[in-house]
């Protein structure tokens, strides 16, 4: 009786009750579309991570991230390949050499960090021939051949044919250069990367370099995300004297973003809670102010005090819990909309999302882990909402309330 | 076999004692026994509705006691006076009071389920308060959809759903019309006629007046007259 009692009465006003269910269902609404658009952005910008940045695992020699001195260079590129190939989760395999050093034109100069590549086991490992957006490969071009960033373009004034000269150390410390032409510009979703990084034949790098066969940077893509760490277990296992990274560890800001993300959403849901809490309270005080006299007889026939505080604590929690499979049902089908045809935030954030690694695309996912913890929150605020005009209404004095 | 229902001793209520003092029952005296059908009349502001109010435990009094079944309701907390209204008294109110979410059905039935009776007895009870009522046919009613008339009669029958001590009625008739007005004191005297149901009223309804059995006076939150000269015998 309590249960249909309660129900009942929360349909007495329904314009209010609809109203609050409203703001509940927004709310709720709102706050699952922000954690859904937080986790396509960053589902989005580990896939970028890992696709096109860092790959899932990365071997070092363990002292050349110290400083980038070329001469620590990893061990005998056959034997490393065929042993990193027996573990089963090794998907592809680039072999990089890495040296920092400077770009000048005629202009102008800029820092970079040059990356010696095999083109083909490059574009495997982090999609670089996809990010072309003018010219051609590394592979079908000459010895001294330059993939650069279009921003590092835009910045240097190059376009295809420029040439310029990379000026960095050798690994005997002895300062070299090498003239280049841009014969391709890439662009990728990391502008930070694309001012930064430029691409040059992996044989010319190692030659100015002067490390014959050597690299400084082998990047693995795994055939699965779920296996980066025990295939990360498994290549420290293999090569216990190299520095083996994952993904979460060569990119911290991502790994950190990823965890602290979370926290940011349910804070902003809590927001909107204590927000909507508010109106519920309103709601319920007035319903309680407005039954003064009948709460009044239910007491003076018997009704006793607990009761009628879980008689109004009920009528809250489904004033707001009503409100939830709307808002949560509107979630799901604006989430699985976009979750296909994706949202574009190019026209007003494009420098600002590419700046820091992240699509202009967003392809929100419902983050179902938070789900959980998205309900204990709405069903907290649900009860903290309940408490006021529950009290209130149990400290109706009887003779007092049917004289109202 | 005791047959004293309420026996109230000395009982006094002032309204704002500290400010403007309103001593709305002044050292009353009251003995009802069972079986009673007795008026409480006065003029406006003469103390019958507090007076109610005291017996029925809704209000307390600042001095005095009031015995009902000789438990002294003014010592109990909150809390169990609340149960022993629940378990010992009906009210009865001047403007129904029926919930207007529940039907009439539901209106009678919550008492009892406060209760906790079992189903059962709850559906015998309550059917055959509604053939006392004469309003079987309006059970499933919702009060929006019952005359004013028809609202008190299933406060009758809710008030009577706790198989209480006493019923206790304020003004139960204000609000009716001449021919509903009748009909309900129909129903209360025969419910006491047949069941020996105690019946207490404040009214200033001179068609109550004429059907009580006892009337007391109330003037000045004393009682000025009482005509209990005649005693109400328990009905075997």
């Amino acid at each position: 009786m309590n249960l249909t009692l309660a129900w009942r009465n929360i349909w007495r006003n329904k314009v209010r009750s609809l109203l609050i269910m409203t703001s509940v269902a927004l709310g709720l609404f709102a706050g699952v579309f922000v954690l859904a658009l937080y986790e396509g952005m960053l589902k989005s910008r580990v896939r970028i991570v890992i696709d096109a940045e860092v790959a899932h695992l990365q071997l070092h020699h363990p002292q050349f991230k110290e400083d980038y001195d070329p001469s620590f260079i990893l061990p005998s590129r056959d034997t490393l390949m065929v042993k990193l190939r027996s573990v089963p989760a090794v998907r592809y395999i680039a072999w990089r050499s890495v040296a920092q050093g400077m770009l000048s034109t005629p202009t102008g100069s800029a820092g970079v960090q040059i990356l010696g590549v095999m083109a083909s086991d490059e574009n495997r490992v982090s999609g670089l021939g996809k990010k072309l957006v003018e010219g051609i490969t590394l592979d079908s071009a000459k010895r001294n051949a330059v993939l650069i960033g279009r921003k590092l373009a835009v910045k240097m004034k190059l376009k295809l044919g420029s040439k310029i000269v990379l000026t960095f150390s050798d690994r005997d410390q002895n300062i070299t250069a090498g003239a280049f032409r841009v014969v391709g510009i890439y662009q990728s979703n990391n502008t930070s990367l694309d001012e930064l990084q430029v691409y040059v034949n992996h044989a010319t790098l190692n030659e100015y370099l002067a490390i014959g066969n050597g690299g400084h940077e082998v990047a693995i893509l795994l055939n699965d995300d779920r296996q980066v760490e025990p295939a990360s277990r498994e290549v420290k296992t293999l090569f216990p004297e190299l520095d083996v990274k994952t993904w979460r560890e060569s990119s911290p800001e991502t790994d950190l973003m990823v965890t602290t993300v979370d926290q940011f959403s349910y804070i902003i849901i809590v927001i909107i809670m204590i927000a909507l809490a508010f109106g519920i309270i309103n709601t319920m005080l007035m319903a309680v102010l407005e039954r003064t006299r009948e709460i009044g007889m239910l007491t003076a026939l018997g009704m006793n005090r607990p009761k009628v505080f879980r008689l109004i604590l009920t009528e809250t929690i489904l004033l707001t819990l009503v409100g939830v499979p709307v808002g949560f049902l509107a979630t799901l089908v604006t989430v699985d909309y976009y979750s296909k045809a994706g949202i574009d935030i190019s026209s007003f954030s494009d420098a600002v999302m590419s700046g820091f690694g992240f699509s202009t695309m967003i392809y929100p996912e419902i983050p179902w882990r938070s789900i959980p913890t998205v309900m204990a929150i709405v069903g907290g605020t649900a009860l903290v909402a309940a408490l006021f005009p529950s009290l209130r209404a149990i400290k109706l004095q009887p003779a007092d309330a049917l004289r109202q | 076999m005791n047959n004293t229902v309420i026996d109230a001793h000395d009982i006094s209520r002032i309204f704002n004692p500290d400010t403007i003092p309103v001593i709305a029952v002044n050292h009353v005296h009251l003995h009802l026994e069972r079986g009673e059908f007795t008026a409480l009349v006065g003029p406006s502001g003469s103390g019958k509705t507090t007076l109610l109010n005291l017996i029925g435990g809704l209000d307390r009094p600042d001095s005095g006691s009031i015995l009902i079944n000789d438990v002294d309701i003014t010592k109990l907390s909150p809390n169990q006076l609340i149960d022993f209204r629940l378990r010992n008294i009906g009210f009865v109110f001047q403007s129904f009071n029926l919930i207007p979410v529940l039907t009439a059905r539901e209106n009678v039935e919550l008492i009892m389920q406060l209760q906790h009776e079992k189903k059962e007895e709850v559906d015998n009870r309550v059917r055959m308060l509604f053939e006392q009522i004469g309003l079987t046919d309006k059970m499933n009613e919702r009060p929006s959809k019952l005359s004013g008339g028809q609202q008190q009669r299933v406060a009758v029958a809710r008030a009577l759903a706790s198989k209480p001590k006493f019923v206790l009625a304020d003004e139960p008739t204000a609000n009716l019309d001449s021919k509903s007005a009748a009909n309900l004191l129909d129903i209360m005297a025969l419910l006491n006629k047949e069941e020996n149901i105690t019946f207490i009223f404040s009214t200033h309804d001179a068609r109550v007046i004429e059907r009580a059995r006892r009337v007391i006076t109330l003037v000045d939150g004393q009682v000025h007259s009482d005509t209990a000269a005649v005693h109400v015998q328990a009905a075997p």
